[in-house]
């Protein structure tokens, strides 16, 4: 059997000693009380002396080191292959658990008011660059495109035998979404009935000039809802860390069923076209959604949202939230003909009055010669 | 205010002189039996409170001694019963009247009131035998002046139950100073008899400890003249002596308490030595001295009852004496090999540089050196000032105390800090006292110890007894690291800081290198006292997610704590490490605390109702808002095996814990 040789205490009050010399190779035969090494205190250099005759088979401890009074320095087996016992060479340590977060990034999630399971980490542990990199607003996006949705955990099945299936791009989305209102957003909703008829007249008249086959009027009702959201920030904006995140773009989410799945189509950078740009543009990913042709950035990043359910002739709707946004516009025309704007918000971002606000404005098409912003 | 006392010449220090005829004898012992009486008088008419015990009965054998020291240096250390010690040591009648009373014009301004009384070499105090080592330490300093003074330690018999006693007349003996054990024997303490309570003989003790030992009776005629002799022979002989004097109380012990049958009252009465004097003298003669001794007392009491209640001029938040600027010698490296050697080199720079400086503790001679070989090599390099002692904790301190307040600079050093509990009562009912009344009275003491665990020494000797201490008010605590300049702060503490101190060393620190690493001084706060001269230290982030204040022997601990969170837990940490626990420099730290978020404080110590609880108290006063969180010892004894020590005292994987916990 392996016998080993330890680091001797030399006085009480040293815990450590220096090992200053072992002067045995790999393979090498000692005699019993054949001098192996020396280590050192302030005070005095003691020799160690090997207690039994053996080959040397494992060295564990390194010249010139520190090393823990009552340490294995040497192993010494009967014969030069005898291995070294297996419990001896594994080194234990206390560590984390892997993959909880880091401390610093629970305190920043408690800072955002995100839970570790929403964020994705980069590595083994959730790290403080991964919160804040979350947080920065590539997070939401990055937990989409790497199709990693947070969901309700459920740690057990039902009883109830079933099968497990995978979730379809959308229906991640859409679990993403309701995750993100239920945890975080405080959503309100309002709504406000209005007369169709300067709208309907706006896009007749859209249509002749531009000869659409199909009414622009959605489109040109979306284009109204980015022309408000430049002129109040706050409607095209969230919640961070106790601050308003206001967005330098207006990306502009647009609900579109095709057969059976519901895509919110994002228009990016809906702020820098003009009206027919914006309804062309418009026009464009709504028939490439239809054809469930949409690239992964035309799914993600909405800062703001448009939906109508006019088509099922509901009486209302209510939205959920996208992720990271304040407002989603919701359309309706009912069965009898009301017709109703309503909008889901963030009440940690907006307040009714804002809403109602941006509705009424909505209600109606733009007055052409109200334009006068260069006047200031 | 010294008034004339009738028939009664004063030497330059207005100390009466008082012959050894029967005529001044009585006089002045009849004055001391009048003005006692006057001061139960005005018990009784409601014009003094709390407590008082007078000698009346015993006027002579109080007188005898104090009358006979005539040099200038002589002593006289007394207790509760020590107003005829008092009148007889400086004829201040009306300073002792005004002081009982409270008044303005009291020798004491009225903060000692009956039992606690200090004017130039007299001092008594109500802890019985309390200022016994004071007494040798006293002694001690007189001999090393060449000073023929010889210190009076005035005992009753009941003190003889008190362990401390043997202690001083064991330093007295081997010391070789001139020391006389007064033991004023009148058969009872309070109301005891000591018969019940005393073993063996009462000279049997004093020989045991080879003392000169003598016994009077003071209704000897010749009493007071062989008292004289006896002071006359210690004061020749150079060495340490007990005198047993035989008397008998005819007083209450304080008053009112006097619960004796009244035949033994009768006994006492008719034995009384002042009264049988006064028979001697012709009754007109007699009749003449009580007639003017009426008249001055009335003087007297009149002037008490016209002085104003006593009131603080201004008063005063703490007792702290301000640092001194003499530095002698040269700054000590901030970088030393080990903590041992920093102090090792710190002693050495103290002793050469100051003859005052003196090292005084248990094994302190070579080759031993000291404990944890701290003082190694210096009593060979400094002979007679390197001084081991017997195993007397108490005795010693309170021999350093004596030293201390006759100009000398002791540094004590007690084996293990948990042995500073049997110097407790030095500190806190004599080395703080002295300066805490008295505001010039200084008692430049230094207390080194080596504290803490993980060595596996056991329940007993692995304290940080920190906690106990920093609550006594006056006394300095220090617990330096191996990040501060360890041997200046000892350099300091002594020659800079003339106030009691103790100071800690932490055991595991000695062989650690002395390195202020990335460590930066914390500003001091210019209310705190002390804080510039015992900096507080810190490292790390500026705006830390953590703070962990720590100090002494936790701070490796911490450090390791520190580096994991950083380097694991990716937190910002900023390590606090102050060297002065007492007074807390408390400006200082508001300072550097006040707007952390996370606050941990981690120490050594059994924590509850220690330093931690104070700092954090403190910041909570002040309106600190963020999180709070102390680490320390669970109130349970160490153990000795390392293995259960080591789940017992804080490792730097319970401070992780408790951080992220917190988080
Ligand atoms: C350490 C301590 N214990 C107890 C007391 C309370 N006490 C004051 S005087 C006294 C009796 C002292 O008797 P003795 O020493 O014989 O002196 P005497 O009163 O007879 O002069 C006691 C118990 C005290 N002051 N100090
Ligand atoms: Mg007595």
């Amino acid at each position: 059997m392996a016998v080993s040789i330890h680091a001797p205490r030399i006085n009480n009050n040293d815990d450590q000693v220096k090992l200053i010399a072992l002067d045995v190779a790999i393979g090498q035969k000692v005699d019993r009380g054949a001098v192996i090494g020396q280590v050192e205190t302030d005070k005095a250099v003691v020799d160690i002396e090997a207690p039994a005759e053996g080959y040397v088979i494992g060295l564990q401890a390194e010249v010139d080191t520190m090393v823990e009074v009552g340490s294995i320095l040497v192993w010494l087996g009967e014969s030069a292959d005898e291995v070294v016992p297996a419990a001896a060479a594994v080194e234990t340590r206390a560590g984390q658990a892997s993959g909880a977060p880091t401390a610093k990034a629970r305190l920043l999630l408690k800072r955002h008011g995100l839970t570790a399971d929403q964020v994705p980490a980069a590595g083994e542990r959730l790290t403080a660059e991964d919160v804040e990199h979350y947080v920065a607003g590539k997070g939401g996006r990055t937990a989409q495109a790497s199709g990693s949705p947070v969901a309700t955990r459920i740690d057990r099945l039902p009883d109830v035998p079933g099968a497990l299936r995978p979730l379809r791009p959308d229906e991640r989305g859409m679990v993403n979404t309701v995750s993100w209102s239920r945890d975080f957003a405080v959503p309100g909703y309002i709504e406000l009935e209005y007369d169709p008829q300067p709208w309907d007249a706006y896009a007749k008249d859209y249509a002749d000039r531009h000869r659409l086959m199909l009414s622009p009027l959605l489109s040109l009702m979306a284009w109204r809802l980015v022309e408000l959201a430049r002129e109040t920030p706050a409607l095209n904006a969230t919640h961070v860390g106790e601050q308003r995140y206001e967005y330098g773009e207006i990306n502009l989410g647009f609900t579109v069923q095709a057969g059976e799945t519901l895509y919110l189509t994002v228009l990016r950078n809906a702020d820098t076209l003009d009206e027919s740009g914006f309804v062309n543009a418009q026009g464009d990913i709504q028939r490439r959604a239809a054809g469930h042709r949409l690239v992964p950035a035309e799914l993600q990043g909405a800062t703001i949202s448009f939906s109508s359910m006019a088509r099922w002739k509901v009486s209302r709707h209510i939205p959920i939230l996208p992720p990271h946004t304040a407002l989603m516009v919701a359309h309706a025309v009912s069965a009898d003909g009301r017709h109703v704007l309503g909008a889901t918000y963030d009440h940690r971002v907006l307040n009714g009055f804002q809403v109602v606000n941006t509705l009424r404005k909505l209600s109606k098409p733009a007055v052409p010669d109200r334009k006068k912003e260069n006047t200031q | 205010m010294l008034f004339p006392i009738p028939g009664v010449e004063r030497n330059e220090h207005g100390k009466p002189l008082i012959g050894l005829d029967d005529a001044s004898l009585y006089a002045f012992g009849h004055l001391l039996r009048s003005t006692e009486q006057l001061i139960l008088d005005l018990f009784s008419r409601g014009l003094l409170s709390g407590t008082t015990h007078t000698c009346i009965g015993q006027e002579l054998c109080q007188m005898a001694v104090v009358r006979a020291l005539d040099h200038e240096d002589d002593a006289v250390l007394s207790n509760h019963r020590n107003h005829g010690h008092y009148m007889t040591y400086s004829g201040d009648f009306l300073g002792l009247v005004a002081e009982v009373m409270g008044r303005k014009a009291g020798v004491c301004g009225g903060y000692g009131g009956s039992q606690h009384i200090a004017y130039r070499h007299f001092h008594s105090n109500g802890i019985q035998a309390g200022m016994t080592g004071i007494g040798a330490g006293l002694a001690l300093a007189r001999k090393r002046k060449d000073s023929p003074g010889i210190v009076t330690i005035m005992v009753g018999d009941g003190t003889l139950g008190e362990g401390l006693l043997y202690e001083s007349m064991n330093l007295a003996s081997i010391w070789n100073c001139r020391v006389l054990f007064v033991v004023e024997n009148n058969g009872i303490a309070q109301t005891t008899y000591t018969s019940e309570t005393l073993g063996g003989s009462i000279e049997a003790r004093g020989q045991a400890f080879g003392l000169q030992t003598w016994r009077l009776n003071d209704a000897d005629p010749e009493f007071s003249a062989s008292v004289a002799r006896v002071v006359a022979q210690v004061r020749e002989s150079g060495r340490a002596g007990m005198l047993v004097i035989d008397t008998r109380r005819l007083g209450p012990h304080s008053k009112g308490d006097d619960l004796r049958a009244d035949d033994e009252k009768a006994a006492i009465a008719a034995r009384d030595p002042l009264a049988a004097i006064g028979r001697r003298l012709a009754d007109s003669e007699r009749e003449a001295i009580e007639a003017r001794n009426t008249v001055f007392l009335a003087r007297i009491e009149a002037e008490a009852l016209a002085s104003p209640e006593a009131s603080f001029d201004a008063q005063r938040l703490h007792t702290f004496s301000p640092v001194s600027t003499t530095r002698i010698g040269s700054l000590q490296p901030a970088k030393a090999s080990n903590v041992r050697l920093a102090i090792n080199q710190a002693l050495r720079t103290l002793l050469g540089g100051d003859e005052r400086v003196l090292l005084i503790g248990e094994d302190l001679h070579e080759p031993y050196g000291g404990a944890f070989k701290v003082s190694a090599g210096l009593s060979g390099d400094f002979a007679g000032r390197v001084i081991s002692t017997p195993i007397s904790e108490a005795g010693i301190t309170g021999a350093s105390i004596g030293l201390a307040l006759d100009g000398e600079r002791p540094i004590l050093e007690i084996m293990f800090a948990d042995f500073l509990t049997l110097c407790m009562d030095q500190l806190y009912n004599h080395a703080v006292k002295f300066p805490g009344m008295f505001e010039d009275v200084k008692v430049p003491l230094l207390i080194r110890t080596p504290a803490g665990g993980r060595r596996g020494y056991g329940p007993t000797h692995s304290q940080n007894p920190e906690n106990l201490f920093v609550s006594v008010p006056g006394l300095t605590v220090l617990f330096g690291s191996h990040r501060h300049n360890v041997g200046q702060l000892l350099v300091d503490a002594v020659q800079r800081w003339p106030n009691p101190t103790v100071f800690l060393e932490h055991k595991l620190l000695y062989g650690e290198a002395q390195d202020p690493a990335d460590y930066e001084l914390v500003a001091a706060s210019p209310e705190d006292q002390g804080a510039d001269l015992f900096p507080t230290l810190r490292r790390g982030a500026d705006a830390p997610d953590v703070t962990l204040l720590s100090f002494g022997g936790m701070l490796p601990v911490v450090e390791r704590a520190a580096k994991q969170l950083e380097e694991q837990e990716e937190l910002a940490v900023e390590i606090v490490a102050p060297a002065l626990l007492a007074p807390l420099p408390r400006g200082t730290l508001l300072d550097a605390l006040l707007d952390r978020p996370r606050i941990v404080v981690v120490e050594e110590s059994h924590h509850e109702f220690g330093v931690s609880a104070e700092i954090l108290a403190m910041l909570a006063e002040a309106g600190f808002t963020g999180q709070v969180l102390r680490v320390g010892l669970a109130p349970v004894p160490i153990a000795s095996a390392r293995s259960l020590e080591r789940e017992q005292i804080p490792d730097e994987q319970m401070i992780v814990a408790s951080v992220l916990d917190l988080i």
